[in-house]
């Protein structure tokens, strides 16, 4: 495998819309899943400084069928998105499937082929069309949503043998990691409720965030004067001990957008273009550990072919999102990749040290927990806050020397490791 | 007609055996059984039938109701993470396991402990947990 891009690629723009429910959230309420992915795209192509007609081709992604009711989005959504007439195509990656897409949009740059893509993901995973309806939409239970996000996963042996997410991809984790750096329970549970802690902070200075409540004012507002007693209440139980629900993820509605492209199609006057320096991916079926559950084979192949391409170290990195609708996979992704020492991810979140006035910032959206996660779509917001952050344009969370290299990994269920590396900033 | 892999596989439990295969390229053992190895790709592989003897290396539970109706008398129940002796990870629910976070502590605390197979028969499919012995 060659792993190099022929010419450099650039984002040029980015858009993402609020993460919520579209029967509730006010920016959102109301919508569409076409209208949601337009909103989306509308905003990048205008921090882009194009229209729908300037680029060659769309991608769109989309996980969740019995939701969007529509296979085949690509071209339910072009004349919605205004690029009727150009190639395009629905593909899926599952949580990587934005950030996938940005990969596959700048090989087919970086051969020549286009001179722009325009890539947008849009997930609803709280309702779906009501009775067919073409605009009435009904809540789907917790369970339903599962059932059918877990048609990601092994559908020969592992779900129909009592496959759980939360055991697999946070308790298993959470004790290997406690066994492997000799951290008590207690010390994890911590650790999590600080790293919580972070993440709503960082939602609560979001605007397009599904949470944006700190947890200290969410603990006040329901009784508790000291958050970590609310902590361990009932009010947040064990999904799978150790592991509780605060430290997973907040499923949501939301529609992300990125437009790729050569660097002389950056137009004048639009917003900074930032170069996505190389990406690497890797996909393996469950398990996805042998003895180690901290340790994922395709972690460390996906962050050693995006280094390779991108030719950084982890010493490089100013900013780091690592997937986390598991807190603690976060943390032992983050490790992994040498942006945090071997073991001293929790300690860093009770240090601050990865809030956004860090020194090792990650996730200043707020992360699956507080942005929320809409599958097909979280990747294109990770990217965004990455963008905006290197740009200087993320507002009160804004990291104070605006990263030059931000790397960006997520999970695609089940399991598609990616990693982006983009560089750039002022 | 030939019967699935995945046919064979579950038809065997029933039977009381876990059915895999083993490389003829690597040697590697895939369990459950594809068509291709799972370590180096290899389509040339052979039917074995594996011991069952494994270590229950990490416990928890799953969600209630769970994702899959069909555990939905089942759950919540616990769940492991498991070593088998032929050299296979695979996680699978674990019977006789109360779900408390002191018995699961003590799991903890105990490190790897021996288990085998426990097939159950859930709403008429035949499914691997595992129990102590």
């Amino acid at each position: 495998m060659a792993n190099k891009l022929k010419e450099p690629t650039y984002i040029l723009g980015v858009g993402c819309t609020r993460f919520g429910n579209l029967l509730e959230t006010p920016e959102i309420k109301g919508l569409s899943l076409q209208e949601l992915a337009a909103e989306a795209a509308r905003e990048a192509l205008a921090d882009a400084g194009l229209g729908p007609q300037d680029v060659d081709a769309v991608f769109v992604g989309n996980v969740t069928m019995q939701t969007s009711q529509m296979p085949a989005t690509y071209s339910q959504v072009a004349n919605w998105l205004g690029t009727q007439f150009k190639a395009g195509v629905h593909f899926d990656a599952a949580c990587s499937t934005t950030n996938v897409g940005a990969s596959m949009a700048a090989m087919g740059i970086a051969s020549g082929v286009y001179d722009k893509v325009l890539v947008v993901g849009l997930e609803s995973t709280q309702s779906q069309p009501k009775e067919l309806s073409p605009f009435e939409r009904g809540t789907i239970p917790t369970e339903e949503m599962w059932l059918w996000t877990d048609h990601c996963v092994n559908q020969a042996y592992s779900v129909p043998q009592g496959y759980d997410i939360f055991p697999t991809y946070n308790a298993f984790n959470a004790l290997g990691y406690c066994r492997k750096h000799g951290i008590s329970l207690d010390e994890l549970d911590r650790g999590l409720f600080e790293l919580c802690r972070t993440r709503r902070l960082h939602g609560s200075m979001n605007p397009k965030a599904i949470r944006q409540q700190t947890l200290e004012d969410e603990a006040k507002q329901l009784g508790f004067d000291d958050a970590w007693e609310f902590w361990t209440s009932r009010y947040n139980p064990h999904v799978a001990w150790p592991s509780r629900l605060y430290s997973v993820v907040t499923p949501a509605d939301g529609a992300s957008a990125i437009v790729l492209g050569r660097p002389e199609e950056a137009v004048a006057g639009a917003s900074d273009p930032v170069e996505l320096k190389g990406f690497g991916m890797s996909v393996m079926d469950l398990p996805w550990y042998t003895d180690d559950p901290t340790v994922m084979p395709i972690d460390e192949q996906s962050f050693q072919k995006a280094y390779e391409m991108s030719g950084i170290t982890s010493d490089d990195i100013d900013y780091l999102h690592t997937h986390d609708c598991s807190h603690i996979m976060s943390i032992c992704v983050a490790e992994l990749s040498g942006y945090l020492p071997q073991g001293q991810g929790l300690k860093y979140a009770e240090e601050g040290r990865l809030r956004f006035d860090g020194d090792k910032p990650m996730s200043t959206h707020g992360g699956r927990h507080a942005f929320g996660h809409a599958w097909a779509a979280s990747a294109g917001s990770d990217t965004y806050e990455a963008v905006k952050q290197m740009r200087g344009q993320a507002g009160s969370r804004q990291i104070q020397n605006p990263p030059k290299t931000a790397v960006i990994h997520t999970h695609g269920y089940a399991m598609i490791s990616t990693v982006l590396v983009l560089e750039g900033g002022k | 007609m030939t019967d699935s892999i995945i046919k064979r596989y579950y038809d065997a439990l029933g039977k009381g055996k876990l059915m895999g295969k083993k490389c003829e390229q690597c040697g590697e053992v895939t369990f459950p059984p594809t068509t291709a190895c799972n370590s180096c790709g290899s389509y040339e592989q052979e039917w074995i039938e594996l011991s069952g003897k494994g270590k229950l290396l990490y416990v928890s539970h799953g969600m209630a109701p769970p994702p899959n109706p069909r555990f939905n008398d089942l759950a919540p129940y616990a769940y492991g993470h498991i070593q088998l002796e032929e050299d296979v990870y695979l996680q699978a629910i674990i019977t006789g396991v109360s779900i408390d976070p002191e018995t699961l502590k003590g799991f903890f605390d105990m490190g790897p402990v021996d288990v085998v197979p426990d097939i159950l028969e859930v709403q008429g499919l035949n499914v691997l947990a595992f129990k102590q012995p």
